[in-house]
């Protein structure tokens, strides 16, 4: 019955997230439902290193990376289209993977943590150095992406408008969205978890500890690049600090965390509530709201001072959020709500 | 009843045409690049206070893009689509006007960028897009023109921040150096927040070269500067490309005396109000102000002008861009298409040099205010 | 040769600095196992501190230290006592996350007191040089700056081994449970511990206002070298951070010289990698399976 209503309500979404291209047009929302999809897509794929064999990467920018540069290069210079550019960006990163899986996996807890960091810089500085492939700290700016074509057809123009990114976004976040439930529910992700849980007891278990993490961090990296695909095909243009830069390390991270660790719904709801509340902050939406409430007129002294200060104000907020939810959220939105649903089934009880 | 209906519709239609005179700024307020970018921020309040003096029912809307292109990104769509502006200036980075410069076209909103320097931003043929400053390449080949005019020089040494702005002002230097027959002799990169540069500049100066150019920002340069004379460098001539050889805080240093530096503005050149302008800004904000401030005035006093007479229509503003001509603070302004570059400024790079403390014009001579100092004079 | 003599002297002045801003690091990591990731911003504080006072008070950089470190240690403990304390035993990426808010949340209510301006301090002697021969000169700031911290660590490690507290101290980053035990009050060592951190980020930063300059993003930078310096020494020990501050300044200015300086940092990174993994428990650490 659970599991009914649980299928019910995900294809209700799914149909809203489907047709909302449809309802609407402005692309304002459509770019920020896309870069959700992208948080979303990103939270999954480092959850499933992350959260559910407890292997906390602050380096996941490396793959990303991987993906965004290889897919546009392949597209400047060789004018191969980015859904060809895309699996060669996959293999690349499942290359990577293993050298940083053989190396970092060696190591333990704050070790790891350290190592990942390491790893992602010299990824950074690298393609910071090597001008001849990457166009060093210039960049690479991407011209006009081909349309996609199935015979005659042309199934979707890039040059037009973002509905083809919106659904393939979307596509990306199910993808990985299925990608980890399926993890989760096999021998790997039991494996995975035990690894988490006590690694010295799974060991004596008899599982390969390092095959298995090794499993782990190759889907994980594989996703994470297909998400640095689409973020270089969508942005258009890659330059070491975007992509590979710690910042981005950590975003990836955070929306894991916020949301909540080793579970499915975790890194989605950690997107759907950081994605919008950065841009809101960004934007100084509450000021806006503010002044259309008419709580505060936009000439008046409270009115200037808001506005003024709260555009400068948005990164500290959020740095005070993130704070307080790792505070008082330390499982992040889904343990909070797991804890609130407990508390309310023994009231009722 | 039905009569308030109407005119709340009417009132609904009216909002969701474009407002007159209501202009977007994209520009970096928060992270790494955000102190430049405080520069391009106050010379648009400057420009703000101005427009509104004069009777302009002016809106500004501002969007920080924190230096990330995804997120100026994001900016463009929600000052096209959702404040319906008519026009936008900005942004501030490379990185972000390259991104941005495309939705500018997608959406056909006219955009003027007022002080990013990558070549390619007006060189892709977008309609939609302005440029008031002057290139990278004007850069380097308006400080090379100056050394060749004042001196012999045959080699070059390369000091540079290995950001978007170094290395791409440096490789216009080095083809520009090519073509002059002078010889590279090193090229070294650094990464901002070096803080040391002693031993590259001891490198630098085993290989004696004549000109030593280099492209930083305010601190770096400061310290390159301190550096190079604690370490002896003896060029003929130091040629800072870059706004960190062209601000009060540089010109303070002793060590930098007699430092050439090119910069798209100054206050004290014959273009109209420019003198003003530096007063004003000083009295303002209380510092000096940088080329990035005057560009950034410049830009809105003009979009801001051809939107008034636009009347909320947007190709209309982009035809009046396209046609106009204007003289300010900035000189004349004129966007063109020549050499491969789109609604391009072809902006007068201005060389000057560091005397007693104070920045003099030197070139080129129509606008120069004194003698230059060449060769440099011996560290004491 | 001269150009290779003034490289070392010049990249053991600077590593000196770093090494405090690597103690104050290892420090915290041995007392707590909490990554600092708000370390260079507290190092970023000092710096604003001596800006303050030199510019508003004229006070001498140099002299600025003796005000910063006591201020920087209160502020340090009050961070602990308030904030990292309750998340000891939480989970490592709680930890990590939370040193990131807390660093996001210095720089950026420093923007907005500040703006993002860069500061400088202008002093008389900031290109001043010392001739040691012909050919060679040290920098007079650099060396003044580096016989403060030698100063400093010697005072710290005279703490650290001879005093109570010093030995508290030392126990709790053994073994916090069996320090517990034997009746030290570890919670109090830990605010002095991130105190004595903070203290120390903070006046590497005060000492090297003279010589560099400062701005509120300048923090990230200087983490990831704290990082890489207490992986070089071992996390956790003293002498190791001292060692390994100076071999980085070395390695940096030696490479800045011998490899391009674009590549520098990657060889930093790689060494930093290869420690990880043959030793790591630092270069002079006894080796742990």
């Amino acid at each position: 019955m659970r599991a009914a209503l649980k299928l019910t309500l995900f294809l209700i979404v799914l149909g809203g997230l489907v047709a909302f291209p449809r309802m609407v047009q402005s692309p304002y929302f459509l770019q920020l439902m896309i870069l959700v999809f992208l948080a979303v897509a990103q939270g999954q794929s480092w959850n499933i290193l992350g959260g559910y064999a407890g292997q906390h990467s602050v380096g996941h920018a490396a793959y990303f990376g991987v993906g965004a540069y290889v897919t546009l290069i392949l597209l400047q210079s060789r004018q191969i289209p980015p859904w060809w550019g895309i699996w060669a960006g996959v293999v690349v990163a499942v290359i990577v993977a293993l050298i940083i899986g053989a190396i970092c996996f060696r190591l333990r807890g704050p070790y790891f943590v350290l190592a990942s960091i390491a790893v992602a810089e010299i990824m950074r500085l690298s393609a910071t150095n090597l001008k001849g492939l990457t166009n060093g700290a210039e960049g690479i700016l991407a011209t006009d992406i081909p349309s996609l074509r199935w015979g005659e057809r042309v199934v979707a123009d890039f040059s037009i408008s973002k509905v083809p990114f919106y659904y393939i976004g979307l596509g990306l976040a199910l993808l990985t969205l299925g990608v980890a439930w399926g993890v989760a529910h096999s021998k790997l992700g039991y494996y995975l978890q035990a690894i988490r849980e006590d690694q010295d007891a799974a060991h004596s278990l008899g599982i390969p500890i390092a095959r298995y993490k090794n499993y782990g961090l190759m889907i994980s990296a594989a996703l994470t690049s297909m998400t640095g695909s689409f973020f270089g095909v969508f942005v258009g243009f890659v330059d070491p600090p975007t992509v590979l830069g710690l910042d981005v390390s950590v975003q990836i991270m955070l929306i894991c965390i916020i949301g909540g660790m080793g579970t499915l719904y975790g890194p989605v709801l950690g997107a759907v509530v950081l994605v919008p509340l950065a841009e809101a902050l960004r934007s100084n939406a509450v000021t806006d709201l503010l002044v259309k409430v008419g709580a505060v007129s936009p000439e008046s002294k409270v009115g200037l001072f808001l506005k003024e200060n709260l555009s400068h104000a948005h990164v500290l907020i959020y740095g005070i959020l993130v704070v307080l939810v790792i505070l008082f959220m330390p499982e992040g939105i889904v343990g909070a709500l797991r804890k609130l649903t407990a508390r309310r089934r023994r009231e009722v009880a | 009843m039905w009569k308030r209906l109407l005119v709340l519709g009417f009132t609904f239609a009216l909002s969701s045409t474009l407002a007159a005179q209501k202009i977007g700024v994209i520009n970096t307020m928060t992270g790494g690049e955000a102190p430049i970018g405080e520069n391009i921020t106050n010379g648009i309040k400057l420009a703000e206070e101005d427009l509104k003096k004069r009777g302009f029912p002016l809106t500004l809307v501002w969007e920080d893009d924190t230096g990330k292109a995804q997120i100026s990104m994001s900016a463009m769509e929600k000052l096209a689509s959702r404040d319906q502006v008519i026009g936008v200036v900005g942004p501030y980075t490379s990185a972000c006007a390259n991104a941005v410069a495309k939705r500018a076209e997608q959406y056909k909103v006219p955009l003027l960028v007022p002080a990013a320097a990558k070549e390619e931003i007006t060189r892709q043929g977008l309609k939609y897009v302005f440029r008031m400053n002057a290139p990278a390449d004007k850069y380097a080949s308006s400080l090379i023109d100056a050394a060749l005019a004042l001196g012999k020089p045959r080699s070059i040494a390369f000091i540079y921040e290995n950001s978007d702005f170094g290395t791409s002002t440096t490789a216009t230097a080095k083809t520009y150096v090519a073509s002059k027959g002078i010889q590279v002799v090193a090229d070294e990169p650094y990464p901002k927040m070096n803080a040391d540069y002693r031993s590259t500049l001891a490198k630098i100066k085993s290989k004696n070269p004549d000109l030593v150019f280099m492209v930083s920002y305010v601190a770096d340069a400061i310290l390159i500067m301190r550096q190079a004379k604690e370490v002896g460098l003896q060029p003929q001539a130091f040629l800072g490309g870059g706004a960190g050889f062209t601000t009060v805080e540089f010109a303070r240093e002793t060590a930098s005396s007699s430092v050439f530096s090119c910069t798209q503005w100054t206050d004290d050149v014959s273009w109209p109000g420019a003198k003003d302008f530096g007063k004003r800004y000083r009295a303002k904000f209380g510092k000096e102000p940088t080329y990035h401030a005057a560009c950034a005035y410049e830009s809105m006093m003009i979009m801001a002008g051809v939107a008034r007479d636009a009347g909320g229509n947007r190709d209309k503003l982009r035809e009046g861009l396209k046609n106009g001509k204007w003289s300010g603070i900035m000189g004349d302004v004129k966007f063109a298409d020549f050499d491969g570059f789109t609604n391009q400024n072809a902006h007068q790079m201005l060389v000057q040099q560091l005397q007693g403390g104070a920045y003099e014009t030197v070139f080129p001579k129509q606008f120069a205010t004194k003698p230059s100092v060449y060769p440099f004079p011996k560290w004491k | 040769m001269s150009i290779f003599l003034y490289s070392l002297i010049s990249g053991i002045l600077t590593g000196g600095v770093y090494a405090l801003i690597g103690i104050g690091l290892t420090l915290i990591f041995g007392v707590m196992r909490i990554i600092n990731f708000a370390h260079g911003d507290l190092m970023m504080l000092g710096m604003y501190g001596t800006y303050l006072l030199s510019t508003f008070l004229g006070v001498d950089p140099f002299v600025s230290v003796l005000l910063v470190f006591p201020a920087m240690f209160l502020f340090g403990g009050l961070l602990q006592k308030a904030l990292i304390n309750r998340m000891l035993t939480s989970v490592a990426q709680n930890q990590i996350l939370l040193t990131i808010g807390l660093g996001l949340i210095l720089s950026n209510t420093v923007m907005l007191i500040f703006t993002s301006d860069y500061k400088t301090v202008t002093t008389s002697y900031a290109s001043s040089t010392l001739k040691l021969s012909e050919n060679v000169s040290v920098s007079a700031p650099l060396l003044v700056a580096f016989s403060i911290t030698a100063a400093i660590t010697a005072g710290l490690y005279w703490f650290l081994q001879k005093t109570d507290t010093g030995q508290a101290i030392r126990a709790t980053a053994q073994d916090r449970d069996a320090a517990r035990l034997m009746g030290i009050n570890v919670s109090r060592m830990s605010i002095l511990a991130f105190g004595l951190g903070s203290a120390l980020a903070g006046t590497a930063g005060a000492l090297l206002m003279p010589t560099t300059y400062t701005f509120p993003q300048i923090g990230s930078v200087f983490t990831l070298k704290a990082f890489v310096i207490t992986v070089l020494g071992g996390m956790g020990s003293v002498v190791g951070a001292t060692l390994g501050g100076i071999l980085i300044g070395i390695a940096e200015s030696l490479s800045a010289v011998y490899i391009s300086s674009g590549w520098k940092d990657v060889a930093v990174f790689v060494l930093f990698l290869l420690v990880l993994l043959f030793k790591p428990s630092g270069l002079l650490g006894k080796s742990r399976t």
